[in-house]
Order: structure tokens, then sequence, then C-alpha cells
């Protein structure tokens, strides 16, 4: 990283300043705004502040006490219930998302023919938004006449209608927004794995390593950025997830709040609760992509 | 959430106050327009709800080309269905000074905002200069803002909330359709019967809207005179007539009257069931018989009635009134050139000709009433009449005293509330604690 | 060597194609089921429309009532201009934070991951004072219609651009970071500026990373339904999305006219993804033999 060229430091700036500059203005002053908001007292979106809030980090206490009331954990708020959620989303989006899109990529490094056809494919649920996914999948779960209760009931496995939502609430969250992300972890791993120099995989089956040898000891071990790239982005996605929960189960129905979904939900009615909330969420992911790049950290020099 | 007030709105409120629809045919055009002379050419911004899936929208598209036609001045329409987000941009629209010239917009809470800080204009004081302004409607039915109590808003037409019902379903189920005379307690009977058949009692969706079924249950244990009110105490007369009303809901719930996925469907889902003859209720606005009637090939085989009552209220009362309407803004106002033109296209929107147009058949607040031709009309929609026209009492709907986050511990919590994960009281206390805090 | 690993190759190609059916098979039955009446959607969903099944009545009327190419137009202004603006200035950032070590790059890089995670609900409200501030949003004096219809399109975009970058600048560092420096070395030997470095040896090399957040970009862009609906209000500055979500709005349950809507939106994205899938290969051939 210290090579010779990159000493100088001259031109730095103007390639760094477009970036940053469009972020400083479109993302971090509203950002800096709405962290003043959380102290303030404002209802609607929009609408003046009356003033700062009695005490000040009323807000922040408030989503404590939704955590933490009386000496235990406060099981039935609905923050408390978007927390659990998000880290059950965490884990199931770096095993189901990463994991498969893994397993994906490896498998299709590994083909000769149709590699072509399946990049295409298995990137196809992206291309689709969220909003029109939710719609989908809302036909897909429905109660009367969705197309799984249709089948089930063919074959003869369910009686009668099966209540997906209320059921087993967060399979059929998950589900969706699981499927739709492998194919966009699967694209970088697989830009990542495109990277690797044939010349030593060649070298490798020279020296008489088998595939899963080559796998383990080139492809695992060079992919390590990319893997962690992914696996940021699954956490700090899982933290924020919105569109898809949000059009299959409005207003967190069935427990199902994410806390993406309570702050949105919050923002349409107590907006400055809301700011409070969104902080919770930056602060979490924030600390959650230090730790995993510790755990990732590579000889290099990223130093968060 | 209520939406445009006017989705093939009907029937005409011939009791109280509100005047109804007669089928005169009197038809005096608008005598605005006279005194805008001087205003021609000017571009005047407005912003309303009659867009996307209000069926209203193109009898405004109409009105505000005539009204260019006539004129000669432009209009820069910016309206859009009514949502959250469309509400947000009103609300943001008045911060950043862009709010149109002429805004038509709910007059309840949603309100209370730009008409605390002064940025609409109140009727009064345009008529200090234009008179004639508004001088169709009837005075004490037009709305006054909850905020401080002036009127600001002209309106074009009400709505009522009703008790839908799929006479198919009675039929097969053997039960009648409820009266005017009919109980709750009979009101009960008939769903436990028609539930024993194999149908479900009421398609509502709790987990969406469970607002009539709240306004209505409420309205059970208090009266026309003391329903729109919020409580002082979660103990006081109101707040137990409120948890007693939520208790009632969670009766029904639990005698399994509802849906089974109620807790999990959506509005649209469990009107699926009303429509496709599988439930036999459904409490709903006035606005919805047009989407009954897009919906249904058999518009027949529906009809409206009381929901029934109990006490001090009686089945026919009803929950309705006029919740929207015209605001000129301070800002459009202001601007010499354009006040004359905003004034008249006020004027020529709540005309009786074009309200008339508007209103179909619905509550308006005009004096003459307006015209409408009854061979044109379903049998749905002349039940509805017979609806508005045997109201004994109307009442305005409780839950627009109340902003969406003071709404949340009850309407966005039916589910812990139905379950008894949550009491109604304290529901009703956490209601309270965030409206103290106003 | 190719015969040892038949057996494997017939399990890989069998896990490959069921999880190729569960992405193809969702949209093809929602393009199948956009030609059926509703109700026969919830009768029998799997049957193919054929016959007395198939209607294009979905279509004829979402022609016949809504300004479907004006939006294509608008998307694809909005969204084509959102992931070029990324490419350039994401590739600019990244390129510096792999490749050198200066102070303040651990904030920056902070800032970066930080970005990523800021919910569009908490910084839409002053942002949008801003942009009115800035005159893109609600400018009274601009009265030609295409000039208010470009800086409506413009106020989408920008706030667009910055949401984007974040990701982009992370995915391309990594990507960069990878590539062997001594190819820059030898175009400095050879009398490159960094400039030069960056145009002619790091942008060819990164090809297939660039593509690949340049698809996201657009992609992101297109589908974004929240800064859609703030910021265009009138039908003729709808882009698809809002479109789409207005048709939902208003057609409620008939699902048929939803599939067919989605699939009106699906659709042109994949034609464009189809047609860049060809360009993704050939970056990523290029990639894998340049070392």
């Amino acid at each position: 990283m210290d090579a010779k060229i990159y000493k100088s430091k001259k031109y730095i700036a103007f390639f760094l300043i477009p970036a940053f500059l469009f972020m400083a203005v479109y993302l971090y002053y509203p950002f800096i705004q709405n962290i003043l908001i959380s102290f303030q007292k404002i209802k609607l979106l929009g609408t003046p502040s009356k003033g700062f809030l009695d005490p000040v980090y009323k807000n922040y206490l408030k989503m404590f006490e939704e955590i933490w009331k009386d000496g235990k954990f406060n099981t039935t708020s609905n923050l408390f219930i978007s927390l659990k959620n998000t880290i059950i989303t965490i884990a199931a989006t770096m095993i189901g998302q990463v994991g498969l899109a893994l397993l994906l990529s490896l498998l299709i490094s590994n083909i000769k023919k149709g590699a072509g056809f399946f990049r295409v494919v298995f990137f196809f649920p992206i291309v689709v938004s969220a909003t029109a996914l939710g719609l989908l999948f809302n036909l897909l779960f429905l109660y009367d006449g969705g197309m799984i209760n249709q089948l089930l009931m063919h074959l003869g496995i369910i009686h009668d209608n099966f209540d997906w939502k209320a059921q087993v609430p967060i399979f059929t969250m998950l589900t969706p927004v699981i499927w739709q992300y492998v194919g966009f972890y699967f694209v970088i791993l697989l830009t990542g794995i495109s990277g690797i120099s044939e010349e030593l995989y060649e070298a490798a089956s020279i020296d008489g390593a088998t595939k899963f040898q080559s796998v383990k000891y080139i492809t695992l071990p060079l992919l390590k950025n990319s893997i962690s790239t992914c696996v940021i982005l699954a956490v700090t996605g899982a933290l924020k997830v919105f569109d898809l929960p949000w059009t299959m189960f409005p207003k967190g129905m069935s427990g199902t709040w994410l806390t993406g979904t309570y702050m949105y939900e919050r923002s349409q009615a107590n907006v400055s609760y809301s700011a409070a909330i969104s902080i919770l969420i930056v602060a979490l992911g924030v600390i959650l992509s230090a730790v995993v790049n510790r755990l990732f950290k590579t000889d290099d020099d990223l130093d968060m | 959430m209520r939406k445009a007030l006017a989705l093939g709105l009907v029937g005409a409120l011939a009791a109280t106050s509100l005047v109804g629809c007669t089928g005169s045919s009197d038809n005096t055009a608008s005598n605005s327009g006279a005194d805008n002379k001087d205003s021609k050419g000017v571009t005047i911004k407005v912003v309303t709800t009659y867009a996307g899936e209000d069926s209203n929208a193109q009898n405004y598209k109409d009105a505000v080309a005539a009204w260019e036609k006539k004129t000669g001045n432009k209009v820069d329409d910016q309206s859009a269905t009514s949502d959250e987000t469309f509400k947000t941009r009103v609300i943001t629209d008045f911060q950043t000074g862009s709010e149109p010239d002429v805004l038509f917009y709910f007059n309840g809470v949603d309100s209370n905002d730009f008409v605390e800080q002064k940025k609409v204009v109140s009727i009064d004081e345009i008529r200090a200069k234009y008179p004639e302004y508004a001088s169709n409607m009837k005075d004490d039915l037009l709305t006054a803002s909850p905020a401080d109590g002036v009127k600001y808003s002209v309106p074009v037409n009400g709505y009522w909330e009703g008790l839908f019902v799929n006479k198919e379903v009675l039929e097969k189920a053997g039960v009648e359709v409820p009266t005017s005379e009919t109980t709750w307690e009979e009101f009960l009977t008939m769903c436990q019967t028609i539930k024993d058949k194999g149908f479900t009692p009421i398609a509502a969706s709790l987990q969406e809207v469970p607002h009539y079924w709240f306004e209505y249950t409420i309205f059970n244990h208090r009266s026309v005179a003391t329903h729109n009110a919020l409580p002082g105490k979660a103990d006081d007369e109101q707040g137990k007539a409120w948890a007693a009303g939520l208790d009632d809901i969670t009766t029904l719930y639990e005698k399994g009257f509802f849906p089974e996925n109620t807790l999990t469907a959506k509005d649209e889902e469990t009107f699926q069931y009303f429509v496709q003859d599988k439930a036999a209720f459904l409490i709903d606005g006035s606005w919805k018989i047009g989407g009954i009637k897009e919906a249904v090939t058999d518009i027949d085989n529906y009809t409206v009635t009381y929901v029934p009552g109990m006490a001090d209220r009686k089945t026919t009362d009803i929950i309705g009134g006029i919740s929207s309407g015209y605001f000129i803004t301070k800002k459009g106002w202001d601007d010499a050139a354009k006040q004359a033109a905003l004034v008249d296209f006020v004027e020529y929107m709540t005309s009786d000709e074009v309200v008339s147009k508007f209103a179909g058949t619905s509550v308006t607040a005009l004096k003459k009433g307006c015209s409408v031709d009854a061979s044109t009309l379903t049998a749905l929609e002349n039940d509805a009449i017979k609806f508005c026209a045997g109201t004994s009492g109307i009442a305005g709907a409780v839950e627009d005293n109340l902003t969406p986050d003071e709404r949340t511990p009850i309407f966005g919590e039916m589910a812990k509330i139905v379950k008894k994960d949550k009491t109604s009281s304290d529901a009703v206390k956490e209601v309270l604690d965030i409206v103290a805090d106003r | 060597m190719k015969e040892k690993f038949k057996i494997s190759q017939v399990f890989i190609y069998a896990f490959l194609i069921f999880w190729s059916l569960t992405t193809i098979f969702p949209l093809v039955w929602s393009f199948m089921n956009s030609f059926k009446d509703k109700k026969e959607i919830v009768k029998n969903s799997f049957s193919l429309p054929f016959g007395e099944l198939f209607s294009i009545e979905n279509y004829t009327k979402i022609f016949e009532n809504y300004d479907i190419l004006g939006a294509y137009r608008n998307s694809i202004i909005i969204s084509t201009s959102v992931a070029l603006f990324v490419i350039l200035f994401a590739g600019m950032a990244a390129y510096i934070l792999a490749r050198y070590n200066f102070v303040g790059k651990g904030i920056l890089t902070a800032l970066l991951y930080a970005g990523m995670m800021f919910p569009i609900y908490s910084t839409i409200i002053p942002m949008y004072k801003l942009q009115v501030d800035l005159g893109l949003v609600n400018n009274y004096k601009v009265t030609n219609p295409t000039a208010q219809l470009a800086l409506t399109l413009i106020a989408v975009i920008l706030p667009q651009i910055a949401g984007n970058l974040s990701f982009a600048i992370i995915v391309l560092m990594s990507y960069i970071k990878g590539l062997p420096v001594e190819l820059e070395e030898a175009a400095y030997m050879e009398g490159c500026n960094i400039f030069q470095i960056f145009f002619k040896v790091i942008l060819p090399l990164s090809k297939p990373s660039f593509v690949t957040v340049g698809i996201f970009g657009f992609l992101w862009s297109y589908n974004d339904l929240f800064t859609q609906m703030f910021f265009l209000r009138t039908p003729d500055k709808y882009a698809i999305t809002v479109l789409l979500n207005n048709i939902s709005s208003r057609e409620g349950t008939n699902y048929g006219m939803m599939m067919a809507s989605v699939s009106l939106i699906v659709i042109p994205v994949i034609i464009v993804y189809l047609c860049l899938q060809k360009y993704i290969i050939k970056g990523m051939v290029v990639g894998a033999v340049k070392g």
C-alpha cells in the first residue's frame, strides 16, 4: 500500500471532494438536523418545533424505558420487539443471504456451460422494486386464494386456509427479504472471484490441489474483502430494511416490528421520537460494522 | 385517514341540520365570475385531494377547465391522492413558504398547524371584502377549526358512516336485514346465527381499519350530544365509555364475528369477503358506495342500514359530518394580483351547480340543496337516500379530534387490546397521556 | 479432470437450476396472470392464460388511463444520470481511499459506513427545505414547462446520487484494493500522473466493478419510491415507480391490473439489464485475464 507513487498527496482532495461534498449536503447535514430534531417537540413531519423537550433527552429516556423497565426487559414494547426481530434478521441474512450467495458464486465459478444464464437469472429479484415484490408476495401468501394456500390444498397437505401472516409471521416476512437480496451479494462475490487470477488456480492444480482445496486456500482468503463488504451490507441493510416488510406487514402486525419499520411508523406520528430511533439505528450500524471489520481485519490499513 | 370525501357519495341527510338533496331541478348557475374582469390572465396554484382513486377527479378536472375557459386564468394544479405522504407535503409546503394559493383539505386537526400559524384566511375576513363569499352555504354547517373555533374552509360535501349489508348472505343464513329498531343485543344474536351457518358475520380488518367500529361502539355508550368530545381522564364518564366501547370490540372478536385473519388482513382483503358473499356486514363511509358498485355485478344485493344501538344512542343516530373544504392561503390572499381570482375560483368550485355535480345525492351545506336525477341511481344509492332520510341525529367522528400520534395506542394496537395483552382502559389512558403533552 | 467432477457437476447444476426456478417463477407467474381477469387469478393462478382466460384488458386499461411512456422517459433520465454520476464520483473517491494513506482517512471511512445507515425518512425534511432554498423545488420564477420538468428531475437526481455514493465507494474500494499495484507503478514509471493512472489504469481494470455499481445505482434510483413521491408531484413529472404506486392505491385488489403494472415496470429493466449483461461478462473476462 505504501507504493512510492502514492507518497505525493497533492491531488487527493480533488478526487475526494465531489463525492464527500454530495454526501455532506444531502446526508450529513440533514442528519445533523435530525439529531437536533430528536431533542425537540415535533410531532408531524414538516411542522415547526414547539421548543425543546422537557427534559431535553426525553426521547432517549423513552427509548430506554421501551427496552428496560422496572428492572427487567420490557418484552412487550414495540422497540424491544423491533430490536429482537432485527437481530433475528441480521442472523438470518448473514447465514441465508451471504452464505447462499457465496455457495452460489462458488458453484457457478466451477461450471463451464450456462454460467452466463445463471448470472442473469439470479439477479432478477433485485431488478423488481421492493414495493412491487411486496404486492407479489402478498398474493403468494394470501389467506384466501393465495398461490401457496391454493397449491397446498391441491396437494392435500392442508384442508383449511393457513394464515401465514399470523402463524409464522417472521418466516413469512424474512423469506422474501432474503430471497430478494441473495442475487445482490452473489454479484458482488462473483465480481470478486472474477478478480482472482486464473494462474493461481492453474499453479495449484499443477501442484495437485483438488477443487475443494483451491477454494479453501485460494478463493476464500482472497475473497475476504468482498465477504466483509457483504456482511457489512447485510447488517446495515437489516437495520433499515423497510419497503418489503412494510408492504407485507404494515404497522408491525403479528409482532413483526423491525427497527426500520418502527422508525417509519413513528415518523408519521411523532417525528422527534422517530429521529431518536434513527440515531439508534445509525449508532448500532456503526458499531456492528466496526465489529465486522475487526473480525475480518486484513493485513491492510482499514482503521476504524 | 378519511379519503377525499366524495367517492360516489350518496344519500340525503334530511335529518337535523344537514340539508339533503331533494331532487329539485333548481339549477341556479353560480353568479360568480361577474367581478373578475380585472384579474384576467393570472396563474393560481391549487392543491386538492381530487386525484387518483377519487371518483370526482374527473369532475374536478372538468370544473377547473370550465373555470379557466370562463375567466382566462390558469390553474397550476398539484392535486394528489390523500395519504400520509400527501399530508406531509402539504404541511412541509406551508413551512417552506411554498404553499398553494388555494387548498382543498381536511378541516379537522389535520389543519391545525397552518391555522395556528395564521397561514390561511378566515371566511369572515374574506367576506369583509367579498360579501358574497360562500353565501350559498348554511353558515352553521361551515366547520370551525378545532384549533381556534374560526371558520376557514368552504365545504363541497360531507360523509356518513353506516352498516352495509350483503343481503344474499343474510338470506342464506336465515336472518332479516337489521332495521331502525334493531338493538345491539339482537345484532349479536344475528351475528351468532350467521356464524353458525358458516359465514363471517362482519367484514373488518382490525389490524388496518378499526376506526368505524371504534366510533360506533363508543357511540353506543354515549349519545348524539356527548359523543364528539375527548375524555378528560381515563376514568371519567367519557373515558369509561371509550373503554367500554373497546371492550365491545373485544367481545365481537372473541365470539369470532370478525374474519379469522382480521388481525393480519388488509382492509381490501376483508372487503373482498363482503363482496364475494362470504361476509354479511361492513361498517364503512358513504364513499364506499362507489367501491361496492365497482366490485360487484349485482349491486341490488347490497343495502345500507343503521348500526344497531343501545342505551342513549338510538339506532337511527349516525356518525357523519363535513370534514374538508376549500381554504384560501394568506400567501395567495396577500397577492393583490391574484386575490380576486382566488375568491372567484373558490366561489365557482363551491357554487350550487358544481357542488351538485360533485355531491351527487350526498350531504352538502347548500341552502338550496342540490339536484339529482333519481332515475340514474342504483338500489344501493336509493337505500342510502332512505338511510339518510330516516336519521334521527348526527354526531361528528370523535377520532377527528386526535392526531396520528394520539390515535396510535388504540388504532395501532388493536391486536394487543382484543387479545387482552393490554387493557382497554390502559389504551385510553395512553391516548390521553399523549394528548396532555400537546 | 473433467470426468472426475462429473457427479459433483450434476449436483451443482441441480442446485443452480433449483435457485433459478425460484427467481424466475414468481416473475413469470405475475406476467402470466397479468393477462387474466382478477377473479381468475384467485381461482386458478397456475393455468396458462390461453383461450377465454386470455385478455389484454389489463394493459389497455393502463395505457388508456396513465401516461406510461412519459413516466418511462422520466425514469430513464433520472436513473441514468444517477448511475453515471455515481460511477464517476464514487470511483474517484474509492481510488484515493484504497491507495493512499492520509490524515483523516479513518474518519472519512467511518463517515462512509455511517452514510449507508441513514434512513431516507430521517433526512428527507431538512433535505426538502434545502432544495427549496436552492430553488430546485417550487421555483415560481421558472415558468417554461420543460425547464420546470428539468428542475424537478434534478431535485430527485441529486439526493439519489448522494444516497448511492456510500455503497458504491465501499464496493469499489474493496475491488481496487484487490488490484495489483504493480500496473499503476509501471504507468507511473512511464510518466503518467495520477489522473492518467485513474482513467487509463484503474477505470479499465475495475470495469466489472464499475458496471456492477452503475447497475445498482440505476436500479435503486428506479425503484426508490420515497424520494420520488416527495418531489415528483404532478402526473407529467411522474416516474414509473410513482406511477405503479398510484395505480396500486387506485386499483387496490384488482390483482390482474397490479400484475400488469408490475410487468410493465419490470420488463424494461430486465431488457436494460440483459443488454448490459454482455458488457459485464466482457468486463469480467478482462478482469480475469489481466493478472
